[in-house]
């Protein structure tokens, strides 16, 4: 096995499995949709509230599609051949958040003018909501691909790994969105995004060696 | 060699017969604490001239307060150590000192909820310090779930280490983005970060309550990791001599 | 320990649980042996291979590979070993083709080729293995017995779902292998017909 053979065999299982991806991408426009439906689906309401409805969203599609990244690795023993493949674990665990990152975080961009139009979300904020997905939203997935990896193993990991990873979204979700709401506010916002990618780039660091412990863990 | 005392922190039986006297003195200690600190200050501290008695809620809220962010610490640490040197004491200090902090957590959520309602009329508010000790309740859950999860008691091990580790790192940003939020979404308001000089009647037994609440927590902890010493060990010659000798 | 083994084992201690697997076991390999590990369910055959990979950490133990202690770093003895575990490693969403240039990139077609012939999966080549049998799954696998040149193999219960024609195909290969210097250890309740080789017994 080399690091370009894995990465390659990652795009091809994720290419094959875009049913997941799109499922993700319809549970994400379904959330959306409960604010207006559950809460109120006027404009001034709406508005200001489109940031931190599009982020609890994406965060909760992604937590979806992270969920699985390990499972079917697990259960065929492909992820004991990565262990005892001689690479880098670190490195293997990088390229496969990268790679899953690229095929999740690049159709939830494509729907967003819709989704923001939706949400009558101002044009000159859009591009700011787009910043803060590109920054934070690697955090998110190398975060959550720790707890994918720790609970692999279990039967019934999906809603204790949700229930461990979504602390540690809590940061991104209040950079991000009050990026936004400064954007909205015509004050700004680069604080935030430079915090998003503090976050995006620390955990970049953290992420990989721990995902590998935990994979090492798991497969025993 | 000066290394030698943590060579032998990892060493479950030396630690079993090393803590063994300490449990009963810290336990009492606290006790004496809690009670003096307790009594003084809910009883003979004078009140608040603008919150009136209600303030002596502090002498319980703060303590907790401050084990449930000390004990989070604790876990962190604790973690590091068993993942970079294996230290078989560090995920039985974890396995013990996790639900005490969920405990403390929860605790300063009920007690801070009871100062709210005459302070600020409500029970809940979106306060920054408020916020920030729900979401280390929910790690500590999120920890003890995991932790009980697993069969396998190494995979157990390993996994709450990973995640006491990365919630060590995360915490202060938690923090920090939680108290920055708070900032951004509300004036301000009445803050229980803002000290009002306290006066030394006041402040005396809250500093006893303190002490008397980490000393209490020290000996529980010891006590807990004691007993799971005796669990995780139970096949070991040393474990059963003890028990047959001295009984539980 | 002897010079000529490149795998010696010994005074191997694993745990599983709660449960001791093999405590005290010795043993070693020489070029152009077979080591069969027996022993009934559950008495750590699979744990015994896992804890030569480091996929499980032995509580003690020395693990020496070409006269070298490796049981600390393990990276000289993985370079050189081929592993197939119990749960086989073949991705459901690849087809047959692609698993083999997952896990070996650097093969020419040719190989490839013959070897997928040699194991009755030219017609399946391009087919996903979600669609294929267990047997053939377990084909997959061993294909890579053929293709890479790893000099240890350590193989768990390689014959179980195959049929009596793979099995003859996998123990010639195996027989091959160890003709030319290679060390082969695996686990099996089956009698092997055309290779020899050396028993260890675990017991509970």
């Amino acid at each position: 096995m080399t690091y370009s053979s894995f990465l390659q065999s990652e795009f091809l299982i994720l290419w094959r499995r875009k049913q997941d991806v799109l499922n993700a991408l319809l549970f994400f426009i379904l959330v959306v949709a409960l604010f207006p439906i559950g809460v109120d689906p006027s404009p001034a309401f709406l508005a200001p509230a489109a940031g931190g409805i599009i982020w609890c969203a994406a965060v909760l599609s992604i937590l979806m599609a992270i969920e699985g990244a390990f499972k079917e690795d697990y259960l065929d023993g492909s992820l004991e051949q990565l262990v005892t493949s001689g690479l880098s674990l670190p490195l293997l665990m990088l390229l496969k958040v990268l790679a899953l990152w690229g095929c999740v975080v690049v159709p939830l961009l494509l729907i967003m003018p819709l989704l923001s139009e939706m949400l009558f979300l101002p044009s000159t904020v859009f591009w700011v909501l787009i910043l803060t997905l590109l920054l934070g939203s690697p955090s998110l997935f190398f975060i959550g691909l720790i707890g994918s990896a720790l609970t692999v193993s279990l039967r019934q990991g999906s809603m204790l790994m949700m229930l461990l990873i979504l602390p540690f979204y809590f940061p991104v979700i209040i950079f991000a969105t009050s990026a936004v709401h400064a954007a909205q506010a015509g004050l700004s916002y680069s604080g935030s995004l430079a915090m998003l990618l503090a976050m995006s780039l620390l955990s970049l660091v953290v992420s990989p060696v721990m995902t590998a412990i935990a994979v090492k863990a798991s497969v025993n | 060699m000066r290394w030698v005392w943590f060579h032998k922190l990892g060493s479950p039986k030396w630690f079993f017969f090393q803590s063994k006297s300490w449990v009963l003195p810290l336990l009492g200690l606290g006790s004496i604490g809690l009670i003096v600190g307790l009594v003084w200050g809910l009883a003979f501290a004078p009140a608040d001239y603008q919150q009136g008695d209600t303030f002596r809620i502090i002498y319980i809220h703060v303590p907790a307060a401050m084990l449930a962010q000390s004990c989070y610490f604790a876990l962190g640490a604790a973690g590091f150590v068993y993942l970079v040197w294996q230290m078989k004491m560090a995920p039985i200090f974890i396995k013990a000192i996790a639900p005490i902090g969920a405990v403390m957590a929860l605790i300063a959520l009920v007690t801070g909820a009871i100062w709210g309602k005459p302070t600020w009329g409500t029970w809940w508010i979106w306060d920054a310090r408020l916020t920030s000790v729900l979401v280390l309740f929910f790690l500590y859950m999120g920890i003890i779930a995991l932790q009980s999860a697993f069969d396998d008691v190494m995979l157990a091990n390993k996994a709450t280490a990973v995640v006491c580790v990365v919630g060590l790192i995360n915490l202060p940003i938690i923090k920090y983005s939680v108290v920055w939020w708070n900032t951004l979404h509300q004036g301000a308001t009445f803050s229980l970060a803002e000290k009002p000089a306290m006066s030394a009647e006041m402040w005396l037994p809250l500093l006893v309550s303190v002490v008397g609440f980490y000393l209490f927590i020290a000996g529980l902890v010891l006590w807990r990791m004691q007993s799971e010493i005796l669990q995780r060990e139970h096949r070991s010659s040393w474990v059963k001599k003890e028990v047959m000798d001295r009984g539980l | 320990m002897q010079s000529s083994a490149s795998l010696t084992i010994s005074d191997l201690w694993i745990e599983r649980g709660e449960r001791d697997l093999c405590r005290g076991l010795s043993f070693d390999v020489r070029p152009g042996e077979v080591l069969r590990i027996l022993g009934g369910n559950g008495t750590g055959k699979s744990s015994l291979l896992k804890a030569i990979v480091d996929v499980i950490t032995p509580i003690e133990g020395t693990i020496y590979y070409l006269g070298k202690n490796v049981t600390q770093c393990r990276d000289v003895l993985i370079e050189s070993t081929l592993y197939i575990g119990h749960a086989v490693g073949v991705k459901r969403l690849l087809s047959v083709e692609e698993n083999l240039r997952w896990y070996c990139p650097d093969v020419s077609s040719d190989e490839l080729n013959s070897a997928l012939e040699h194991l009755g999966l030219w017609p399946f080549r391009d087919t996903l293995v979600t669609s294929l049998s267990a047997g053939q799954t377990k084909r997959v696998a061993l294909a890579r017995l053929w293709l890479s040149e790893k000099t240890l193999w350590l193989l768990d219960e390689p014959f179980s779902s195959l049929d009596a024609k793979g099995c003859t195909i996998l123990e010639n290969r195996i027989q091959q292998h160890v003709s030319l210097g290679g060390l082969v250890v695996l686990t099996t309740h089956q009698d092997l017909r055309l290779v020899s080789a050396r028993d260890v017994v675990l017991l509970s």
